[in-house]
């Protein structure tokens, strides 16, 4: 065999990683598969009950509750999953760096590609579950969802990229990363439209670029959706290439702390 | 072929001192079919500069340029993953390595050559210690290098596995090289053609021919050690004295 080139070796390690993660994902984590669907689930279910508790009839204009919620909730798991799952990518893998061919960022894109496909197929599902209990859950604009998907998909990978390497460097930061979860989730607009905030804290909540991943995805999916004022897709793709650009850095430049035990 | 240019490595301890190079200004070119020998005493930097030819650490300073496949030291078992089982682990390492059309291949190899039956489908962590070196042993053979590297890689097993697993090598080092550390030095004599020598703290010394360098390294290791049995013999009498 001669020497393979570069692109061959990275091509090879991708998808032997894939295969891996695969095996270990269908094997290994049986409850796993079971909350990828029973947390949305779960979250659709007690939201409704709520409402209805409440008796809140007042509807988020130009699009149905419960669809509104299964897109914003798969939407901030796909980037979530991405940074969470991405933590823990190069702890785990930390063996496979014996072998000179496997760098701590294969890992890392490996499993984001994987959650990115599951999660993917997580909505797919939901949205089959609306539709056969009689609501109106299928997208309007069906490439417009597409190209918003994949840019929340890429924003997951650009923060997890940055954000494997600090808890790396800084492990105490990992818990503060883990805890700050479900106040984002919150202050996403992920259960409770931002709408009705005070423009004095929209003007803060703002800053977080899921938010604008969220609302555009959502004006997307829903016609004749009211977007939250302020959203931009300008911003939403600075935020992507910077924190794809940052992590990727981070990875050339800590690559041997990385491998480090 | 691979280039070793101006290789510096050393170590750090705990408290972030600076220490001695291990390896200091290491140069070589080791040409296609050539294998060499590093010999030299414990902790002259032979495991490490093993190491850094197969890409498992990094040089402090200079370069390794791998212009062929080089191979992971033989025998170690550090990448499996235990809880997936041997065909797994190297269905991993085979696709990994560019055998992904020819895994049925490299899966039969292994069957036969590492004897280890139907553990081959239970997990890596449920073998004995001898499974695993024959397991491990097996893998580095399993996949064509143009440059196996072996630190002490001696098969575990009995006598027949033992036998059969050097025939298998010498079958491989028709068409590739090593690159060698061995307490053995028999075996240095048989398989290797050139020789570095690594002293502490000193230049390395290149050699055309293993036996020269084997030569050289016994005749400073005789004096050495007659320095040290001086040395001792000294203390003795000025202990006796006090």
């Amino acid at each position: 065999m001669s020497v393979r080139s570069p692109w061959q070796v990275t091509w090879s390690v991708w998808h032997a990683l894939f295969m891996r993660e695969v095996l270990a994902r269908t094997t290994g984590d049986r409850m796993g598969w079971f909350w990828l669907l029973g947390e949305p689930i779960a979250f659709i279910a007690f939201m409704v009950s709520l409402r209805t508790f409440l008796g809140r009839t007042r509807e988020i204009i130009g699009a149905e509750f419960v669809p509104w919620l299964i897109v914003g909730l798969t939407g901030f798991f796909l980037v979530r999953n991405a940074i969470q799952r991405g933590m823990s990518a190069i702890q785990a893998n930390q063996a496979l760096f014996a072998y000179r061919q496997i760098k701590p960022v294969d890992p890392l894109l490996v499993r984001n590609a994987m959650e990115g496909l599951l999660q993917t197929i997580v909505l797919l599902i939901l949205v089959g579950l609306a539709v056969l209990n009689g609501i109106d859950a299928l997208p309007d604009a069906v490439p417009g969802v597409f190209v918003l998907w994949l840019s929340l998909w890429l924003l997951g990978l650009g923060c997890a990229l940055v954000v494997s390497v600090v808890v790396r460097l800084v492990p105490d930061l990992e818990r503060l990363v883990k805890m700050s979860m479900f106040p984002l989730l919150i202050l996403s607009g992920v259960i409770l439209p931002l709408q009705r905030f005070p423009p004095s804290i929209l003007e803060y909540l703002l800053y977080n670029p899921i938010v604008h991943g969220l609302e555009l995805l959502r004006s997307q999916y829903f016609e004749g959706y009211h977007m939250l004022a302020g959203v931009s897709l300008d911003y939403l793709w600075r935020w992507i290439l910077v924190s794809l650009a940052l992590g990727l850095a981070l990875h050339a430049r800590f690559e041997r702390r990385l491998k480090a035990k | 072929m691979i280039e070793v240019k101006h290789l510096y490595k050393r170590y750090h301890n705990q408290t972030r001192q600076s220490v001695d190079w291990l390896l200091k200004d290491v140069n070589f070119t080791l040409q296609k079919g050539v294998s060499l020998a590093l010999i030299g005493r414990n902790g002259a930097g032979k495991s490490t500069l093993m190491r850094l030819i197969g890409g498992e650490d990094h040089p402090d300073r200079g370069e390794v340029i791998r212009r062929c496949r080089v191979s992971w030291p033989i025998g170690v078992a550090g990448g499996f993953q235990g809880s997936m089982t041997g065909r797994q682990n190297l269905k991993f390492l085979a696709r990994v390595h560019g055998y992904t059309d020819r895994i049925k291949e490299v899966i039969d190899f292994m069957q036969d050559f590492s004897e280890i039956g139907k553990a081959f489908d239970e997990p890596i962590k449920t073998y004995s210690s001898g499974m695993r070196s024959r397991f491990a042993f097996g893998v580095s053979l399993a996949f064509e290098f143009d440059v196996y590297l072996s630190d002490e890689a001696t098969a575990t097993g009995d006598a027949a596995f033992k036998a059969k697993a050097k025939q298998v090598f010498h079958e491989r080092l028709g068409k590739a090289s090593v690159i060698m550390v061995s307490h053995e030095e028999q075996i240095l004599r048989d398989l290797c053609q050139a020789a570095l020598w690594l002293r502490k703290g000193e230049a390395p010394v290149w050699f055309d021919d293993v036996n020269e360098g084997l030569d050289a390294y016994n005749e400073s290791v005789k004096r050495g050690s007659k320095g040290a049995a001086k040395q001792a013999s000294q203390q003795t009498s000025a202990r006796q004295a006090a």
